[in-house]
């Protein structure tokens, strides 16, 4: 009998990882399907030259420059004329302190300028033409498409099933019902997150949100084989992720409005890193807690989605400006902190964000370099004058030298993730559980061990999936702010988890990050929820769900497509 | 939005990046997957865990050292086997750490890449082991060790393959004595005591400071000396067991005079002792199958002139472990590079697939060059002729050997040694016994090395 469900406990581990790859593999395909095809929205003609210009994005920066997305090639255009945008109520030009200026219908525009179908624009001595793209594309270049994103439901159940099956392996090793409770509460939450989604959001897709419930869901039952408790920490944190995630989601719809928050959420950062090293309490080494009665918070995790809308939320037009004087600002304050909290791990991933955010806003590899160049002098000389802070990392790269002090967790991580094999020995039949920080630092080895080198991999290949999804849709954003947002939030993601995997493989030293969604930590799960709000908001199907309300009384211009036709059967496709 | 787009390359880069890396753990654990998995901290495999489906274990004439029934592990059927086996098969526990099944538990206990330490007990099956030792001539010498703590090791100079391993005090795996922990009789019993102790090598030595002296001074095969016993070298005495009489080089060695050796360390300088000694393995491990062996020690740097000559008599802090003198008298019959010591035949996995490991013969680099090692070839081959006589040993097997009396700091009894190996090409074997506090190497430690190389002789019809 025992041999039985052994049997049992193990096909379900072979099970496991093969489920998942299905999940994944069809929340991607959807992913790639929903993106919308390369088509203009409107074009611009200048019918004295006869040349139409095609306006591919929501905004576009016109200019004489290589870089522009629409390049006239006029010496009366500056290489950075103007920008061309489109927000929900319609299109708009702004001038960006070009030299010719620019004219609508023969007036001079100052500031940002509402544009209707037939307004003639002139840029330098270009005399443009806004017109809807089907009346100047030739009929045959049309090509009707249509593609659904998988029911939302089709993927939950598959989730529901991996989840069960997690579950029911966990009760055969453990022959206690322990994770019963957080497994069930983890589908209620689940099922009740999508339905509101669907009927109350409106929204068309829920790709994103499933990869993301599928390894907070992982994270969960590991939890709940080792600890009732953590799990239902763990439970309490996704819950309050999701309902971050969705405030977000709201929160940044409206470009405009971030903008105008973006000071007070400078201030919020640097007032979240200020307020752990002044209330907080020191735990394994670095002082960033804060304990609030029975609930510890690591605000630095949440400084993270402050400090992405910071770095991406910028008054320049399209990146026409390479000021980036304030963000750096913030960046020297929050690293500072960070530093002082001795928070090394978060302040890597600070910078890196902001190496991100930096190079895609200037567009200037010498800022990167320059900033990377005084990152190490900055190590060295924080090295120099506290040389045991270097004491910490000196087991990396010979950890089986130190297999007993600084290198014990790195070398448990590889004896139990060798011992593990492709599917694990079984949740809670694994031996690295005991070693310390097994469930946050590291998890990736506690998911080796227990549910095989597989799954854990595919984590990790599922956090680089977003940052490439990220990328993949910058040209398909409702503005460049989600763009360079979502960009930097993979990046983050993919940084944070690539800290997290190589310190305890012995890659890289080992900072004490955390692994995105599946660590045990509550902040940590929560913040990620809010960094993902990032990436959903670049998906421009997001918001295409609603019907939106005119905000302003004045007269609408015309709107060339509203966002809800988007995924329309009554959209014309243009391939280009 | 384009400018964008081009510039997010850069975090696409870096997602690759984070891919290589992913990719290179993979790799890493894959390669190093039998090695981290077999490390004595593993909870799955120590304490009797992992051996439930454990594969047999084999000597080199297939008797079966060890096999797991019904989830338990059987050792041979044969009690003083299974001591005299214990210290190269080892137990339930990973106690004895030089033992195969604590350095191999992740093979035969079934572990791979593929599933790791999670197959269920129903279809784990560990794959099987052969060795290359030969529980006889084990047998052998834990019985010529008898009440005695000491070590045997023998092994082919010509192919490597260990025959003999053997360590005193050993225990019973099949029974392990509740007082283990306790008990004064089982002190060190965890120790292979020829791979991981290093003794004094007292006159043995003679043979490191006579290849120094061979290839570093001209013309030392005719330097005579008329020894009276004692010899104040370096402001003190040095003193030989008896009066030598007139010796020349090849008598000295023969009769083991102290005088004439410590003056030749003396003569030879520091480094020149240091420099030979570490191209003779001191100073350094052997390895072999992942089995580590501890370090044979010469250092005189901060020997004083009467220190440095009797380290050339293996006396001062000169330490050395049985495995290394087997291999120096290895050299010694091999032209100057030894070949290394094997232990592992190899495995059969349950489908049949055998993997043999050690197909190949592994030389060392050289100790000393041929015409020093044919030199010394001679003069062991005459001190046995002359001095102990080669009826001490097997005839047929035509031995050649150089014992040793170590004096120890205790002021218990001296460790009694001897080291050599068989001219007989159809028995290629070196050896090297230590019975601690034996009292005298041609008194107990040639009788014992007769005895395991008789039983040796019995093996191979001789």
């Amino acid at each position: 009998m025992n041999e039985f469900i052994e049997m049992i406990s193990f096909v379900l581990r072979l099970a496991t990882p093969l489920l998942a790859l299905i999940i994944v593999t069809i929340c991607f395909i959807s992913l790639i399907h929903g993106k919308r095809t390369k088509h203009a929205l409107i074009v611009l003609e200048d019918e004295e030259r006869d040349i139409i210009y095609p306006v591919y994005f929501w905004e576009n920066s016109i200019g004489r420059s290589r870089g522009s997305d629409i390049r006239i090639n006029d010496g009366t255009v500056s290489r950075d004329h103007a920008v061309l945008l489109r927000r929900d109520n319609g299109w708009f030009i702004t001038d960006t302190d070009s030299k010719a200026g620019v004219y609508v219908n023969g007036d001079k525009t100052d500031g940002r300028q509402p544009v209707y179908i037939g307004d003639q624009i002139a840029i330098g001595t270009s005399v443009l033409t806004l017109k809807r793209a089907k009346d100047s594309v030739p009929e045959e270049e049309r090509k009707r498409k249509k593609r659904q994103p998988v029911n939302g439901s089709v993927i939950l159940s598959f989730i529901t099933v991996y989840i069960l099956i997690t579950a029911a392996e966990a009760i055969i090793n453990m022959a206690n019902a322990d994770v019963v409770l957080p497994a069930l509460g983890f589908l209620v939450i689940m099922w009740g997150f999508y339905i509101i989604s669907k009927r109350i959001f409106k929204r068309k897709s829920f790709e994103l949100e499933s990869i993301a419930l599928m390894m907070s869901g992982t994270g969960i039952v590991l939890s709940a084989s080792h600890d009732t408790h953590q799990a239902t920490v763990q439970l309490a944190a996704m819950l309050v992720g999701i309902i971050l995630f969705c405030f977000m989601i709201w929160f940044i719809e409206i470009p405009d409005r971030v903008m105008k928050w973006r000071l007070a959420i400078s201030i919020l950062a640097i007032c979240l890193l200020g307020s752990s090293l002044v209330l907080g309490s020191v735990q394994n080494g670095a002082k960033n807690w804060i304990v609030l009665g029975p609930i510890s918070v690591q605000p630095s995790e949440f400084a993270k989605i402050a400090y992405i809308f910071v770095g991406a939320s910028t008054l320049d037009q399209l990146q026409t400006k390479k000021n980036l004087f304030g963000f750096i600002a913030v960046t020297g304050l929050c690293l500072g902190l960070l530093f002082l909290m001795s928070d090394f791990g978060t302040a890597v991933i600070f910078f890196a964000t902001f190496l991100i955010i930096a190079f895609m806003r200037s567009g200037d590899i010498k800022t990167v370099i320059l900033a990377i160049t005084a990152a190490v002098l900055g190590v060295i000389v924080i090295l120099t004058v506290k040389p045991y802070i270097a004491q910490r990392f000196a087991a990396w790269g010979h950890v089986w030298e130190y297999a007993g002090e600084e290198g014990y967790q790195q070398v448990n991580t590889l004896i139990y993730s060798a011992s593990g094999g492709l599917f694990g020995v079984g949740l809670s039949k694994g031996h690295l559980q005991y070693v310390f920080a097994s469930e946050n630092d590291l998890v990736f080895g506690l998911v080796s061990e227990e549910m095989g080198l597989l799954l854990a991999l595919l984590f990790g290949f599922v956090i680089g999936g977003l940052m490439i999804y990220s990328r993949n849709v910058t040209t398909r954003s409702r503005s460049t702010f989600y763009s360079m947002a979502a960009c930097s939030a993979g990046g983050l993601l993919v940084f944070q988890a690539a800290l997290n995997i190589f310190g305890v493989v012995d890659i890289l030293p080992l900072t004490g990050v955390t692994l995105p969604f599946i660590s045990y930590g509550g902040s940590s799960m929560a913040a990620c929820w809010g960094i993902l709000a990032f990436i959903k908001a670049a998906d421009e199907r997001t918001y295409s769900g609603k019907k939106l309300k005119p905000r302003k009384e004045k007269k609408v211009p015309t709107p060339d497509i509203q966002p809800d036709e988007i995924d329309d059967d009554s959209e014309e496709y243009i391939e280009v | 939005m384009k400018k964008t787009q081009t510039r997010s390359l850069m975090v696409l880069l870096m997602t690759f990046a984070f891919f290589a890396g992913l990719i290179y753990h993979t790799v890493n654990l894959w390669t190093h997957s039998v090695e981290w998995a077999s490390v004595p901290e593993n909870a799955h495999l120590s304490d009797s865990n992992g051996l439930e489906k454990a594969g047999i274990i084999y000597d080199r004439n297939g008797v079966i050292l060890a096999q797991s029934i019904d989830g338990k592990r059987i050792y041979n059927e044969d009690e003083v086997t299974r001591k005299a086996c214990l210290h190269i098969v080892g137990d339930d526990s990973t106690n004895i750490a030089t033992a195969v099944q604590t350095i191999y538990r992740s093979d035969i206990s079934g572990y791979d890449f593929v599933f790791g330490l999670g197959l269920p007990n129903t279809i784990k099956q560990g794959k099987n082991m052969t060795l290359t030792i030969d529980s006889q001539v084990q047998k052998a010498a834990y019985e010529a060790l008898g009440s005695y703590k000491g070590a045997v090791f023998v092994y082919n100079y010509k192919t490597g393959e260990i025959i003999c391993t053997a360590s005193t005090p050993a225990y019973d795996p099949q029974n392990v004595p509740e007082d283990i922990e306790t008990n004064d009789q089982y002190e060190g019993a965890y120790i292979n005591r020829s791979l991981s102790a290093a003794y004094p090598p007292g006159s043995t030595f003679k043979i490191v400071t006579s290849a120094a002296a061979l290839s570093t001074i001209k013309d030392v095969e005719n330097r005579t000396y008329d020894c009276d016993g004692h010899k104040k070298i370096g402001g003190k005495e040095i003193n030989c067991f008896e009066p030598n009489g007139f010796v020349n080089f090849k008598d000295a060695l023969a009769r083991s005079c102290n005088v004439y050796f410590a003056q030749l360390a003396l003569d030879m300088g520091k480094e020149t002792m240091t420099n030979q000694a570490q191209k003779m393995g001191f100073n350094s491990y052997v390895t072999f199958d992942n089995i580590q062996s501890a370090k044979s020690i010469y250092d005189v740097s901060k020997a004083n002139a009467n220190d440095l000559a009797w380290s050339g008599v293996g006396q001062y802090t000169v330490l050395e472990t049985p495995v290394n003198m087997a291999m120096i008298s290895a050299a010694v019959a091999n032209g100057g590079v030894p070949v290394k010591p094997y232990v592992v035949t190899g495995f059969t996995d349950r489908f049949g697939n055998t993997e043999s490991r050690n197909t190949k013969v592994k030389t060392g680099s050289a100790m000393m060059s041929k015409e020093v090692a044919d030199k010394l070839y001679d003069m062991m081959d005459y001190t046995v002729q002359t001095n102990y006589g080669k009826s001490s040993f097997p005839e047929s097997l035509d031995v050649c050997a150089k014992t040793g009396t170590a004096e120890v700091a205790d002021d218990g009894e001296s460790h009694a040694w001897v080291t050599g190996f068989c001219k007989n090409q159809d028995c290629p074997l070196a050896f090297a016994v230590i019975i601690e506090h034996g009292n005298s190497g041609y008194g107990k430690a040639i009788p014992a090395a007769s005895a395991v190389l008789s039983a040796a002789v019995e093996q191979y019809g001789i």
